[in-house]
C-alpha cells in the first residue's frame, strides 16, 4: 500500500471569531494539534473548503474528521459536510459549557476563567475522540470507521496546518468525464518506484490500491483499468526522460 | 452601494496553522474594537462558507476589507464568492515583508513582534476604513 499521509485525524474548527466559543474551538484545536496529540492530528483551515483546491476538498474524504464547533449553527460540521466529506465526530463548544457547568464565556479576543477551562475540557474530548477514531480503521471509500490501530504517547510540536498541501489528487478522464482521484499522483509514484511496469498485472494492483481511496463502482471497473493503464503508462515514459 | 457608508465589514482569515493568521485575527480584532468600533464590523469568515444569509446581506451591503495571513488568500476570494465587494485586500505576508524586524511567532500566543505587526497593519486598515467613510459621508471623520 502506498505510504500516504493516513493514519490521523482531521481538525476543522469553526474559528468564529465573533464568540467567545470561536475562540475555544481554535485554541483547543491548537492544544490538540501541538500538546495532546501531535502525531495523530493534522488541521485544515475551514473557508479552503471553497477557497483552496481539490486537494483541500478531499480533506475529510481522506481523513476522519473531527469538526469543532463554537455553537449550534455547527459552520464547520455543516462546511466539511458540504464541501469535504461528512466528519466522523462533532463537538459543540456551547453544549460542552453546559454539560460541564461552567461559567458565561466572555471575550472572544482574550478569554476569560471560563474559556480557558472550555478550551481545556474542549482538547480533552477531542482527545478522547481521537484515540477511539485510531483505534478504529477509517474506511475512505466508504468514508466510514471500521477497526483498531494502536496509539503512542507523543512529544509537543508546532502545529501545522494542510492549507496549499492537501491530499494529492489528480484529475483523469473516464469515458469522457473528467474525475479527480485521491492520492493517485503518490500511488503512480510508489508503483514506478518498485519497479512494477505498466502492464496488465500492473494495472490491476492499481485498480486495487485506487479504489481504497476512491470509489469505482464494479461497473466502471474497465473503464477506470483502461484509463490507469493508458495513464501509468505515460506517467511511467515521462519519469523515464526524467533521468 | 446609494445610501451613505454606516459600516465596514472587516474579514480576517480563518488561519488555525500559522502565525500569520493569528496576526489577521489580531489585526481585526484591534481594528474593531480598539480603533474603530463605531465604524467598523468583524464578520467570521465561518459564516460565510455556511453561507449565513445576514452574513451575506451585510457583506452585500457594504464595503468590505479583507486580512488575509496567507497567500491563498480565503478571506478575499470567500467574500468575492459570496457576492461582495473587497475595497482593499490586506496580506500579512506582505506587511512582513514591509517590516522585517517585526516577525510574527506563535499560534496560540503570538509574540511581540507578531503583536506589533498586527498593530501596525491595523492602523493601516484603519486608514483605509477612515478614508472609506469620508468619501461616503463627505468628509466627516470620527
Amino acid at each position: 500500500m502506498p505510504d500516504l499521509p493516513g493514519k490521523k485525524v482531521g481538525i476543522v474548527s469553526c474559528s468564529g471569531e465573533e464568540l467567545p466559543e470561536g475562540t475555544v474551538t481554535r485554541l483547543a484545536a491548537l492544544m490538540l494539534l501541538e500538546q495532546l496529540r501531535p502525531a495523530d492530528t493534522v488541521t485544515i483551515c475551514l473557508p479552503l473548503f471553497l477557497a483552496g483546491g481539490e486537494g483541500d476538498r478531499a480533506f475529510a474524504r481522506f481523513y476522519p474528521t473531527i469538526a469543532i464547533d463554537g455553537c449550534d449553527k455547527r459552520c464547520a460540521a455543516r462546511g466539511t459536510e458540504m464541501y469535504s466529506g461528512q466528519p466522523a465526530a462533532s463537538i459543540i463548544v456551547s453544549d460542552l459549557v453546559a454539560s460541564h457547568g461552567l461559567d458565561k464565556l466572555e471575550g472572544s479576543r482574550h478569554l476569560n476563567e471560563a474559556g480557558h477551562l472550555a478550551v481545556e475540557a474542549t482538547a480533552a474530548e477531542a482527545a478522547g475522540l481521537v484515540d477511539e477514531l485510531l483505534h478504529k480503521h477509517w474506511n475512505r471509500t466508504a468514508g466510514a470507521v471500521e477497526e483498531n490501530l494502536a496509539f503512542e504517547a507523543q512529544e509537543p510540536i508546532q502545529a501545522t496546518c494542510s492549507c496549499g498541501s492537501g491530499v494529492p489528487v489528480q484529475e483523469v478522464y473516464i469515458n469522457g468525464e473528467a474525475v479527480t482521484l485521491i492520492a493517485l499522483p503518490t500511488i503512480f509514484q510508489q508503483f514506478h518506484d518498485s519497479g512494477k511496469p505498466a502492464s496488465e498485472k500492473t494495472t490491476r494492483e492499481l485498480i486495487e490500491t485506487v479504489k481504497v481511496y476512491n470509489p469505482i463502482s464494479p461497473d466502471q471497473e474497465n473503464a477506470y483499468a483502461e484509463t490507469l493503464a493508458r495513464d501509468y503508462a505515460a506517467f511511467c515514459a515521462q519519469q523515464e526522460t526524467l533521468k | 452601494m446609494t445610501s451613505p457608508t454606516q459600516k465596514v465589514m472587516i474579514v480576517p482569515c480563518s488561519g488555525i496553522g500559522k502565525a500569520y493568521g493569528t496576526v489577521s485575527r489580531e489585526a481585526a480584532y484591534a481594528v474593531t474594537e480598539d480603533l474603530r468600533p463605531t465604524k467598523t464590523r468583524l464578520v467570521p469568515l465561518a459564516l460565510l462558507v455556511l453561507g449565513d444569509e445576514d452574513s451575506r446581506t451585510d457583506i452585500a451591503s457594504y464595503p468590505v476589507i479583507t486580512i488575509d495571513g496567507c497567500k491563498l488568500a480565503c478571506a478575499a476570494k470567500m467574500v468575492r464568492q459570496s457576492g461582495g465587494t473587497v475595497v482593499q485586500e490586506f496580506a500579512v505576508l506582505d506587511g512582513y515583508r514591509r517590516h522585517k524586524d517585526l516577525k510574527p511567532q506563535g499560534i496560540a500566543e503570538l509574540n511581540e513582534g507578531g503583536q506589533k505587526l498586527a498593530c501596525v497593519l491595523a492602523e493601516e486598515v484603519a486608514v483605509v476604513v477612515d478614508g472609506i467613510m469620508s468619501r461616503n459621508h463627505g468628509g466627516e471623520n470620527a
